[in-house]
């Protein structure tokens, strides 16, 4: 265990991939996201503001994940630990940094409910619709979103070192193939209005849920690639 | 001696390549390796197997008597240093000797200390901007500090001045003799470390062709020197590994230890015996390896 939690200290070397980057990509677009609250503001537009900048970070997980791979698996090797011990390792480390990400999600939003939008009436963290179940449920899905975009980039960058460009690209079209083929499905079944319904049922709880089986899905199918992948 | 590694029939291919062509031997407790060969031919490969970074394709490898791959008690106990180390990017090189501290159970800070310093390793630039042969002084660095029970270095002196160069081979020959343990040193500077190795296994396109004790090998070979007629009358019958001639005086490179007889009549007929260094040796045989199989293969195609 204690060779896993080395793991992470190891990952924790490339802080500026893991805490600093993700905190300027936020902290910029919740700069950007006020001042033009600011600039409407003074236009004379007093009704609710809600912007999508928090999600920015969350892409980034995407290079996180990609670059946990790269730029560490080849130096675990050399510091003689297990492939195991790595993905573990690896995966605490994200869990970790979307934590920090949630809970500064939470608390932007508890300030910006206590404040009525900065004053402005602009909201940056507390979107209606995702906090509809509380500040818990809003946390947890940011959390388990930066962990799906985490695990998506792990995963391609797994298969990539593995198997080499043309089977990822393979991989994904593969992917492409069935999302085409489930919407045509929905189309031609006419279960639209359905699956929008059901969507818009589960809200913001449910979608955290499909979202945790997701990840649990990617995350666990990079591991048998990473177990015979050779830095 | 107990041996602490055990290799048995592996082999290793990539599509139609062979890498590693059955290969068999073992690598006993406490003892300095050289495992030499040419680019390609195996080396790495052979090592990566060993300390399960790699996989074999047919085979089987025993380290301390167990299957290393993804074997955390097996490998704590093995360090290996490669010549295209990559590291994490932000990293500063105390970053990779505070991690490398992290996982090896031996790891001495004091002979790091000492390292860094006499190989003058910048401490506050990133491992990714620093020269080459800075980044392997960082390798070597790890390999020696790491004490781990069994280390292996591949060609980690790449870039690395003459004085630094020394330094290493004085220092990695020091804590050994304090700290007994088992090194495998890849290397093609091979008279720089002939001094340092024990034992020499040469592998040359896949195959083990030497695996001997350095001063059993010494005495393998020798080079008559002299008039080509007694030279030729001499070497008649031996087995010959490299001639050269220049006017009427021959070099000749002769396999087997000579008999007090052989001195003696070598000695009577008025011809000189050099040694053959290390390196003269591992150049001729894998020379001659060569061209065997390109002979054989001629044969096989008519």
């Amino acid at each position: 265990m204690s060779r896993t939690l080395n793991v992470v200290r190891m990952q924790l070397i490339n802080r500026q991939t893991y805490i600093w980057i993700p905190l300027i990509i936020l902290g910029a677009s919740f700069a950007i996201t006020l001042a033009i609250y600011g600039i409407l503001l003074t236009a004379g537009v007093d009704t609710a503001k809600f912007g999508g900048g928090a999600q920015a970070p969350l892409w980034y997980f995407l290079a996180v994940g990609v670059q946990a791979l790269t730029l560490s698996f080849p130096f675990s090797q050399a510091m003689s630990v297990t492939r195991r011990e790595f993905y573990l390792g690896t995966v605490i480390t994200a869990a970790l940094t979307s934590a920090m990400l949630a809970v500064i999600f939470v608390v932007g939003g508890l300030i910006e409910q206590a404040t009525n939008g900065w004053g402005m009436n602009g909201y940056f963290f507390a979107l209606d619709w995702l906090w509809a179940d509380g500040p818990l449920v809003a946390g947890l899905f940011f959390f388990v979103l930066a962990m799906l975009f985490f695990v998506i980039g792990f995963g391609s960058a797994t298969v990539y070192k593995r198997f080499g460009a043309l089977w990822l690209t393979l991989v994904y079209v593969a992917l492409a193939v069935l999302l085409v083929g489930a919407l045509w499905l929905v189309g031609r079944t006419d279960t639209w209005v359905e699956v929008f319904g059901w969507f818009a049922e589960i809200g913001s709880g449910g979608l955290t849920l499909l979202m945790v089986g997701a990840t649990i899905l990617v995350g666990a199918t990079s591991f048998p690639v990473l177990r015979r992948a050779v830095p | 001696m107990t041996p602490v590694i055990e290799v048995t029939g592996l082999t290793k291919r990539y599509g139609d390549t062979v890498a590693v062509d059955d290969v068999s031997f073992t690598i006993d407790q406490d003892k300095i390796y050289g495992l030499l060969g040419r680019n390609g031919a195996g080396k790495t490969t052979i090592m990566s197997i060993l300390t399960a970074q790699n996989f074999a394709t047919s085979g089987g490898v025993r380290v301390f008597g167990e299957d290393p791959y993804e074997n955390a008690r097996a490998l704590a106990r093995l360090c290996f240093v490669r010549e295209s180390q990559k590291y994490p990017d932000d990293a500063l090189p105390h970053h990779a000797f505070r991690t490398a501290r992290l996982f090896f159970p031996n790891w001495n800070q004091e002979i790091a200390d000492r390292l860094i310093r006499e190989f003058q390793i910048p401490t506050k630039t990133r491992i990714k901007k620093l020269s080459r042969g800075q980044l392997s002084a960082v390798g070597v660095v790890i390999g020696i500090a790491s004490r781990a029970e069994v280390t292996f270095f591949d060609e980690p002196y790449l870039g690395l001045d003459a004085v630094a160069r020394q330094i290493f081979y004085d220092r990695l020959l020091e804590d050994y003799t304090e700290h007994p343990r088992t090194i495998i040193l890849s290397s093609h500077l091979i008279d720089e470390v002939s001094n340092l190795i024990e034992r020499v296994l040469v592998i040359d396109r896949g195959r083990i062709v030497m695996d001997e004790d350095t001063d059993a090998v010494r005495d393998r070979a020798a080079n008559i020197v002299g008039d080509t007629a007694a030279v030729d009358a001499f070497v008649a019958g031996r087995d010959v590994i490299h001639r050269e001639s220049l006017g009427r005086v021959s070099s000749v490179t002769v396999l087997g230890t000579l008999t007090p007889a052989d001195r003696d009549r070598l000695a009577a007929q008025g011809l000189d015996v050099a040694p053959v260094s290390l390196q003269q040796l591992f150049v001729r045989i894998t020379q001659s390896a060569a061209e065997k199989a390109a002979a054989s293969e001629e044969g096989a195609l008519r």
